[in-house]
């Protein structure tokens, strides 16, 4: 009885390893068929989609397959690099320009020039985004996707209650962010403050504003200088001594400073379009924008980008070379930015029509001709990470001074 | 035959063990060595060209390293901090729990819930209730006129730790209350009857019999915790992500840092190395305490 048994169970094993080893011999010659690429990307608005896009690739390349991961933006980075170093990178994903000079010593990317050199679109996208991109070996690795430039966000209504004007240098903003700062209820304490800041990871988009334009920069030595001591310093101030800062600013993050300026609790804060639609539908005609300030020695404001890049280990690089420069083409790159909430790349979507959006369309396009970028350096992707948060809350809690922050970056980038 | 069958005997707990065993050598023990492999290494992981075996240098760096010194300040703090937190809360609500009251049975799966919160949930709850712009705590401290103004308890330097360690201690209390009520239903009831005709008051059976008897139990719940609780981090990362500064560092934070945001993982390996040998530390205290007691009632 158990030898039946036993061989009726031996049986169905047998039988079911054939029928798997049968199954996956038909799907493989399938696969030969069928080159897939696996596509990482992330989204801010966790309800956009980019199915149609990948539909109408699909439907214009049968053989190639796209299979799209949305990776957790927060997690992104690390999981690039930890995928990277394993081995197991995914054919495209998308990146940000400060992430390349790890990937390129990495030799995880591939260099995209043969591909660009013949492509039709290449003069469609904008030559500063070019510019931008290139590395500094001369090769292009990034293919541009979506672009974004930080600029001031306003509060209209509070301005024209108080009678202020657009401030044009940073002492004006100064001045207006003061007098922004207020108690509105009379109960003695301050209800709306002038300038968001964010204190968290992502705030050196902020910090740049006011401190790259006044003087200090990422050359060597050039952190460091009596300017860029004292423009930190100025910086510092806002919160410090100015307090047109919500008390919160060390630990504010995204959500904290788009949810206090949509509270009202922050009068100005910096940040890019992707954000505008969100800001219209919970302030409609009392949120504007303007470019930031100018500092002491000019204006500077962040060019936020995403490219798209192909990894050196991929096994079908022709067929991503098609999807990523699908992406980059007009009319497709701008049913992408509906989902990303940001700016095409391409010349030709200069007019699109940006409905409501508009003003912060101009003040990001009266933005471009200061955008710059953060060095392309190795270190820069953990300057972002977490010595920037961390050095900038220190100096925010009053326990380094001003030089002693721009000493830690400038041993950060450069060693002793 | 009989021999054969002994051999069968002793080999069957073994293989019975197998299965576990070999879960556990590849899900702990090589990673453990692999870590403890990599402390000795300089390995940047977007540096390939750098790696080398440093032997102790990173150790070495550690003492040197005043971010090291905080988190293991602020560990210190932590463990002993949550801990004590809660197995004051905990003996409390046992104690409570273990009294009749018609509602008894409802109010001991209740105090579960904070238990089976997920941490991340618990993170994001209490960092809104904390919330220096619009947190219901601020709003209700100022109502009470306790506070003048919101207070940003999670962006100042001297009350960010102490406010994640309050919301780790509303987590972690319920396991001290289930454990040391369990204790508390095995004590025999006859020994407090004894002790009350032998003219004891309430403190001194408190303290001569409730104590004494749960300590078992105590010493393995707290052992337990402190493993836990030290090696926690979500809380504090998704609270304060360690900050502001170097506020809520700790040991494991600053390691999680050190490997995913500097991608330095010789370093943070040696940072968890550390973490390893102060929580071995610990746990050889207690079976010493252990071996002590057994002695004692041998």
């Amino acid at each position: 009885m158990k030898k039946t048994a036993a061989l009726f169970l031996l049986g169905i094993i047998v039988s079911t390893l054939l029928f798997a080893g049968g199954k996956q011999e038909a799907s493989g010659k399938k696969e030969a068929e069928v080159q897939s690429v696996n596509f990482w990307f992330h989204l801010d608005d966790p309800e956009a989609r980019v199915d149609s896009l990948i539909q109408k690739f699909e439907q214009e390349n049968p053989g190639i397959k796209i299979e799209a991961e949305r990776v957790p933006w927060d997690a992104y980075h690390q999981r690039l690099l930890t995928a990277v170093t394993a081995g197991s990178p995914p054919d495209v994903s998308q990146v940000k320009l400060w992430w390349q000079p790890q990937l390129v010593e990495l030799k995880a990317l591939e260099p995209l020039d043969k591909w660009i050199s013949t492509w039709q679109g290449r003069n469609d996208i904008y030559d500063r985004v070019w510019e931008l991109t290139r590395y500094t070996d001369g090769k292009q690795y990034l293919m541009p996707l979506q672009m974004v430039i930080l600029y001031m966000y306003y509060r209209t209504d509070m301005f024209k209650k108080l009678g202020l004007s657009i401030p044009e240098t940073r002492e004006e903003f100064l001045d207006v962010a003061k007098k922004l700062t207020r108690d509105t209820n009379g109960d003695g304490n301050v209800d709306v403050y002038g300038f968001g800041i964010r204190g968290a990871r992502g705030g050196h988009d902020w910090w740049g504003a006011f401190v790259l334009s006044s003087g200090a920069n990422f050359e060597k030595g050039g952190l460091t200088t009596p300017e860029a001591i004292a423009a930190n310093q100025w910086f510092i101030d806002l919160y410090r001594v100015h307090k047109v800062s919500p008390p919160t600013t060390p630990n504010d993050g995204f959500k904290e400073i788009i949810a206090n300026m949509q509270s009202g609790r922050t009068a100005t804060t910096i940040h890019h379009i992707g954000s505008a639609k969100g800001m219209v539908d919970a302030l409609g005609d009392k949120i504007s924008a303007f470019p930031v300030p100018e500092g002491t020695e000019g204006r500077w404001t962040s060019f936020g980008d995403e490219e798209n890049a192909i990894f050196s280990a991929s096994k079908v690089k022709e067929a991503a070379w098609k999807w990523i420069s699908f992406l980059a083409t007009k009319e497709n790159n701008l049913t992408w930015q509906k989902a990303s909430g940001q700016i095409s790349v391409n010349k030709s979507n200069a007019e699109a029509d940006y409905g409501e959006l508009s003003r912060f369309v101009k003040a990001t396009t009266e933005s471009a001709d200061f955008a710059g970028v953060l060095p392309a350096h190795p270190a820069t992707a953990e300057f972002v990470e977490s010595v920037w948060p961390t050095t900038m809350q220190r100096a925010f809690l009053g326990e380094i001074t001003s030089k002693e922050m721009m000493e830690i970056f400038e041993k950060h980038f450069y060693g002793e | 035959m009989i021999r054969a069958l002994r051999r069968k005997t002793d080999l069957y707990p073994y293989s019975l063990l197998l299965p576990a065993l070999t879960v556990t050598t590849f899900i702990i023990f090589i990673p453990l060595v692999y870590t403890f492999g990599l402390s000795f290494f300089n390995y940047v992981i977007w540096k390939p060209h750098e790696i080398k075996f440093v032997f102790l240098g990173n150790y070495k760096k550690a003492l040197e390293d005043e971010v090291f010194w905080i988190s293991f300040r602020n560990t210190l703090i932590w463990i002993a901090g949550v801990i004590s937190l809660q197995l004051v809360l905990g003996f409390i609500t046992a104690l409570l729990l273990n009294r009749q009251f018609f509602w008894r049975s409802l109010a001991r799966s209740l105090i579960l819930i904070p238990w089976v919160t997920p941490s991340v949930i618990t993170a994001l709850m209490w960092r809104w209730l904390y919330d220096g712009n619009s947190g219901l705590i601020n709003d209700i401290l100022v109502r009470l006129g306790i506070l003048d103004r919101y207070f940003p308890w999670l962006a100042n330097g001297s009350t960010a730790l102490p406010a994640i360690m309050f919301a780790l201690m509303w987590q972690g209390f319920p396991f001290f209350t289930v454990m040391i009520l369990a204790g508390l239903q095995a004590i025999p009831t006859e020994l407090y009857e004894v002790a009350k005709v032998d003219g004891a008051n309430p403190m001194q059976m408190f303290f001569h019999i409730t104590l004494p008897m749960l300590m078992p139990i105590l010493l393995t719940t707290i052992l337990l915790r402190t493993i836990w609780v030290a090696n926690s981090l979500d809380i504090i990362f998704i609270m304060t992500g360690g900050g502001p500064g170097y506020a809520s560092h700790t040991l494991p934070l600053y390691s999680y840092i050190r490997a995913y945001k500097g991608l330095d993982f010789g370093y943070a390996s040696t940072i968890a190395v550390y973490l390893t040998l102060l929580l071995v530390m610990i746990v050889t205290m207690y079976v010493i305490r252990i071996l002590k007691t057994e002695e004692r009632f041998r």
